[in-house]
């Protein structure tokens, strides 16, 4: 049996009068693949937010990889989020005038020191050992979010969090992202919390929750 | 206003302290004790010594006990330096000897004990009375024990990441002293480290050039000599002095920026590694924070020193000439009075041929003639402050028991006699004696300064 | 035995004995001054009469002797190290050495560490990876001159003579043993050097028939039977002869007078009598050389006759003329130029020049290795289902760590088989 990395009680979060976020219980096993859909403001986004340190909750408890975030200052919680949590967004924010490996790097020096060898090796593991020098605008929206893989797994998180990593992706560059994930999941044993409105894309996790204006209303197990 | 003035040896002692807090941070209970242990025997033990002996002797206690210090900040740095470039770093007996409660407290003694020392040299200790004395300790003291306050403060409020080494320790120690012991003219030692260092280098040079048959004669071309000219200059002394100075700071930077990583080749998770080498690098330049502070403590030790907020008593020579017989006469009470302690001074014209000397009595009721020059430096003459004079070419004191005497960089003597109320010296002698010891160091004669 | 030589070797060859016996001198200087202003003369005459201090300045130079022969020795070891040769003493030759257990034979690592800019050899289970050039030779430079200069500094202050002489054209060289030649012109012209503004040359004719004939200059100074020939001041040796009324009889004299650069005095005693001239060379017209005088062969002297210390008149008189006035004559037949030399006698003098130029080789090689091209090395040794690797960096460090981490993953994760 996992050890439970993610254990949400109550979690709620309002933003003035708007409930973006309604009292969840959530838990979620280390290792585990959890796709969370629903619909444009179902509080998909929040609730990664909060999981990932990003957002501070407005009621209710959250325990992250053992750390209470809500006892968390400033401080700790940017530790929190350095050392444990690697981010893929659907935009790719890469730093157009840093080549891929210094992209990586840059990963890397906000988390401790950069090692180029490492970047390297992280950007082979993603294939793109061939486009090291290359800048993001001489990338393609999959390598671009190759790239963004690479550099959210650089610092080895315990929780990765993607927000519609393949939003602006074609077909088959999806499940080449996807595959990859897959891949990395199975050699790093890294925790996933997959939003996305694709049922495609989340029908690669082990779970999928639904929320619906910040209730979570349904939830499915896949078949592996 | 002295209670003002002893503002900044008591920020001094608290830097201290405070470092020393937070350097020993397992042992602030002894460091605190010991400071202030120190700090109070400093005080105590310096009044007495002035009280006991003349000002020369405490002064002189107390100006040693800053070049040992100094001394000993150099030979830490050259050892931090060369233990940080070894191979291997065993953990040496010394270095666990400077983590014992030991340590921690003679440093924490000793230091509070010198900063003590400096603080009294601030007192008018010979001239005031007991009552006003015990004033000045007590409030002193109630400073003392605010500043204690402040800096347990203080030092809780750093982040517990930022660490001190044993040479930041020192160096710091060092550079508080220092700077607290610069505002005082008989305790400074950056001016007279400089005048040292110009006549080393002057000395060295020479002799360097001499060993290696460097031929020193004017064939060798006016713009070479121009460069050459710049080791003789005044001040190749003060830069020199500089390098020395700042040399110790210069090199516990080093030491701990040549600190080795520790290894992580064994942890295969490069995210762990990285973290241990962040950790250790933020942790070494936190340690680098004190020396660099230190360097800024000793510039403005050395800019105090070099700029002196002491106005030193320089009256204009007065033109004076001889009479028939050739003797030069200045009654003791005439238009000045050569007996109040200051100096007085005098210029002496005979044909082409010109001298400037000063009269003064010494504490010790004295009354001396003595060039305006001394035999070694340029003749920019002297000015008067604190118990002492000072030769304006080197910035060397010279306490006022030794003017009259001769040697080093004391005003040259000249032969007088005193008759009835008058004090006589021979123009002749004058002349011939400015002639013979200052006139090959002259290169500007007039007004001196 | 073998323990206390290896002791002794230890200590000897310690990095701290230089920095011990620079700060001892130091602190000697420090009490000197306190006494003398002269403190260096003095420090370096204390230093020439006791052998004790003789003795600790020395172990500079035999501590560069026995960091020489440490070194070497290390830098032999590294090699044969990384042939494979050796595996004793990693710790001390390396600065990392780690233990991976792994189940394979040493896996391949040429292609990764090839592309990373290293070259790689494999011999039997060793594989050795490096990149960048080995400052071992400029460590040799360094220990080297480090060894001239105190050599030199130690010879210099112990046994430095020197004999100040007169060298004066058309009289022998004035070596000890009286072997110098004749010198057969002392020359001075002005030069475009870039230190030097004049050139002084003293040729000398050979002693021995057949041998070639010598110039010594300025600088550097030349050798002749083993001391150097270090000209100091220029001047000029005269042969004078005097009458006055009350000597008609007169007095000749041979004399040395320093009287350069011009307008310097030198007096010349008239032997058995009261007089005295004091001789001068006046200053140039505007314009001209200050030392033309000295160059061409028409020298002008301006003179005071003195009797006791009362001036009776002054004048000038070239050089092979006279000046007659009042019964006095002064005439000076022969004047010929003459340089004050000191003949030094001191071999330090060339480890100390040895020692500069071995040190700008050591400076002018060490910079652009360490900037550009510093040493890295790393060694994979497979034993017995253990895999040791060293690495070792004298710059860059950080990046070549990254490399060298990079490789032990892979043999970590048994990667490395697969490319």
């Amino acid at each position: 049996m996992a050890e439970t990395i993610i254990e949400t009680n109550g979690l709620t979060r309002s933003y003035g009068d708007i409930c973006a976020l309604k009292p969840l219980d959530l838990q979620v096993p280390e290792g585990e693949w959890l796709s969370v859909m629903g619909h444009s403001g179902s509080g998909k986004s929040t609730l990664m937010n909060l999981v990932g340190g990003l957002d501070r909750p407005s009621d209710g408890s959250l325990r992250v990889g053992g750390e209470d975030l809500l006892a968390l200052s400033e401080d700790g919680l940017a530790r929190f989020r350095r050392e444990f949590v690697g981010i893929i967004f659907q935009q790719h924010h890469l730093i157009p005038y840093l080549t891929a490996v210094e992209n990586v790097m840059m990963a890397q020096y906000f988390h401790s020191v950069p090692d180029e060898a490492e970047a390297r090796t992280a950007l082979e593991r993603v294939g793109l050992g061939h486009r090291l020098k290359n800048r993001p605008g001489e990338l393609s929206g999959g390598e671009q979010q190759r790239v963004c893989i690479a550099r959210a797994i650089i610092n080895s998180p315990k929780l990765l969090l993607g927000d519609e990593p393949t939003g602006n992706l074609d077909n088959k560059s999806t499940i080449m992202v996807m595959e990859l994930l897959k891949e990395l999941r199975a050699e790093e044993r890294f925790t996933v919390i997959m939003v996305t409105h694709n049922q495609e894309v989340a029908a690669w996790g082990d779970r999928t929750i639904y929320l619906d204006d910040g209730v979570l209303v349904r939830e499915e197990r896949m078949n592996s | 206003m002295v209670a003002l003035k002893l503002i900044p040896h008591l920020l001094s002692w608290a830097g201290i302290l405070l470092v020393l807090l937070r350097g020993y941070s397992e042992r602030r209970s002894v460091v605190m004790k010991t400071s202030i242990t120190g700090f109070t025997g400093g005080v105590a033990g310096a009044i007495i010594l002035f009280r006991t002996f003349p000002e020369t002797i405490p002064f002189g206690s107390i100006k040693t006990a800053l070049a040992v210090s100094f001394f000993l900040l150099w030979v830490f740095s050259v050892a931090a330096v060369y233990s940080s470039t070894a191979r291997r770093v065993p953990i040496s007996r010394r270095g666990r000897f400077v983590n014992t409660s030991l340590c921690a407290g003679a440093v924490a003694f000793l230091a509070g004990m010198v900063a003590g020392a400096i603080c009294t040299c601030r007192f008018p200790a010979t001239a005031s009375n007991t009552l006003t004395f015990i004033v000045l300790v007590l409030a002193a003291g109630a400073l003392a024990y605010a500043l204690v306050f402040c800096v347990r403060i203080i030092e809780r409020l750093l982040p517990p990441s930022f660490t001190v080494s044993p040479s930041g320790m020192l160096i710091a120690v060092v550079a508080f002293l220092l700077f607290s012991s610069s505002s005082i003219l008989r305790l400074d030692l950056f001016s007279p480290l400089s005048m040292k260092v110009m006549k080393g280098i002057h000395d060295f040079v020479h002799q360097f050039m001499e060993s290696i048959l460097i031929p020193d004669h004017l064939f060798v071309r006016s713009v070479v000599w121009k460069y050459i000219g710049i080791l003789f200059s005044k001040g190749v002394g003060f830069w020199g002095g500089m390098v020395i100075w700042f040399t110790p700071a210069f090199l516990i930077v080093l030491a701990v920026n040549f600190e080795r990583l520790p290894s992580v080749a064994h942890i295969r998770q490069g995210a762990q590694r990285r973290k241990l080498l962040a950790a250790a690098i933020k942790a070494r330049r936190h340690r680098l924070v004190i020396p660099l502070l230190s360097v800024v403590i000793l510039a403005a030790a050395a800019y105090q020193s070099s700029f002196p907020s002491t106005e030193y008593w320089d009256p204009k020579p007065i033109p004076i000439s001889a009479n028939q017989s050739g003797e030069i006469i200045i009654p003791k009470k005439g238009e000045v009075n050569l007996e109040d302690g200051k100096l007085h001074k005098y210029l002496f014209k005979q044909g082409d041929r010109e001298a400037r000397f000063f009269i003064m009595v010494t504490p010790e009721g004295q009354l001396t003639v003595d060039l305006d020059a001394c035999a070694i430096c340029k003749p920019d003459g002297y000015g008067q402050a604190e118990g002492s004079v000072i030769c304006y070419y080197c910035k060397t004191l010279i306490p006022l028991e030794t003017v009259g005497k001769p040697g080093g960089c004391n005003p040259v003597p000249v032969v007088f006699s005193v008759k009835g109320d008058n004090v006589a010296i021979n123009g002749m002698t004058l002349i011939n004696t400015w002639g013979s010891t200052v006139q090959a160091t002259t290169r500007v004669k007039e007004g001196g300064k | 035995m073998k323990r206390l030589f290896r002791a002794l070797f230890t200590a000897g060859s310690s990095r701290a004995v230089p920095p011990l016996v620079i700060g001892f001198f130091f602190l000697f200087y420090i009490g000197v001054a306190f006494f003398t202003d002269e403190t260096l003369i003095t420090l370096m005459a204390f230093t020439r009469n006791s052998f004790v201090l003789a003795l600790i300045l020395a172990l500079i130079p035999l501590n560069s002797v026995f960091r020489l022969v440490g070194e070497t020795s290390r830098f032999m070891l590294m090699r044969s190290t990384m042939s494979g040769k050796n595996k004793e003493g990693l710790v001390d030759i390396f600065d990392e050495v780690v233990e991976i257990p792994v189940s394979a034979t040493v896996p391949n690592l040429e292609n990764r560490l090839a592309a990373v800019g290293y070259k790689t050899c494999r011999t039997g289970n060793v594989l050795a990876a490096w990149r960048g050039i080995n400052s071992f030779p400029v460590r040799l430079f360094f220990l080297v001159g480090t060894f001239c200069i105190f050599t030199g500094i130690l010879i210099t202050t112990t046994s430095r003579s020197s004999l100040r002489e007169m060298v004066v054209e058309g009289e022998p060289l004035p070596t000890p043993d009286g072997s110098g030649g004749i010198v057969e012109r002392i020359t001075l012209a002005n030069s475009s050097g870039l230190i030097l503004s004049r050139n002084l040359t003293m040729k000398v004719t050979p002693a021995v028939p057949g041998s070639k004939s010598r110039e010594f200059g300025l600088y550097p100074p030349s050798r002749y039977g083993g001391a150097f020939v270090y000209p100091r001041y220029l001047g000029l040796a005269l042969y004078l002869r005097f009458t006055a009324p009350d000597m008609p009889a007169g007095a000749d004299t041979h004399c040395f007078l320093n009287v350069y650069p011009p307008g310097k005095e030198d007096n010349v005693v008239i032997p058995g009598s009261p007089y005295r001239v004091i001789f001068s060379i006046p200053e140039p017209e505007t314009g001209s050389d200050r030392y033309i005088s000295y160059m061409s062969d028409t020298i002008t002297f301006g003179f005071k006759l003195l009797k006791g210390n009362d001036v009776l008149f002054s004048g000038s008189v070239p050089g092979g003329g006279e000046f007659v006035r009042d019964g006095f004559r002064l005439a000076l037949p022969d004047v010929r130029r003459l340089v004050v030399t000191d003949l030094i006698y001191d071999n330090g003098v060339l480890f100390i020049w040895w020692s500069a130029l071995l040190f700008c080789v050591a400076a002018a090689l060490w910079l652009p290795i360490r900037v550009f091209s510093p040493r890295r090395e790393m060694l994979f040794r497979f034993d017995h289902g253990v895999m040791t690797a060293c690495s070792l960096a004298e710059g860059r460090s950080r990046k070549h760590a990254g490399v060298f981490h990079e490789m032990l993953d892979m043999i970590d994760a048994g990667k490395a088989g697969e490319e």
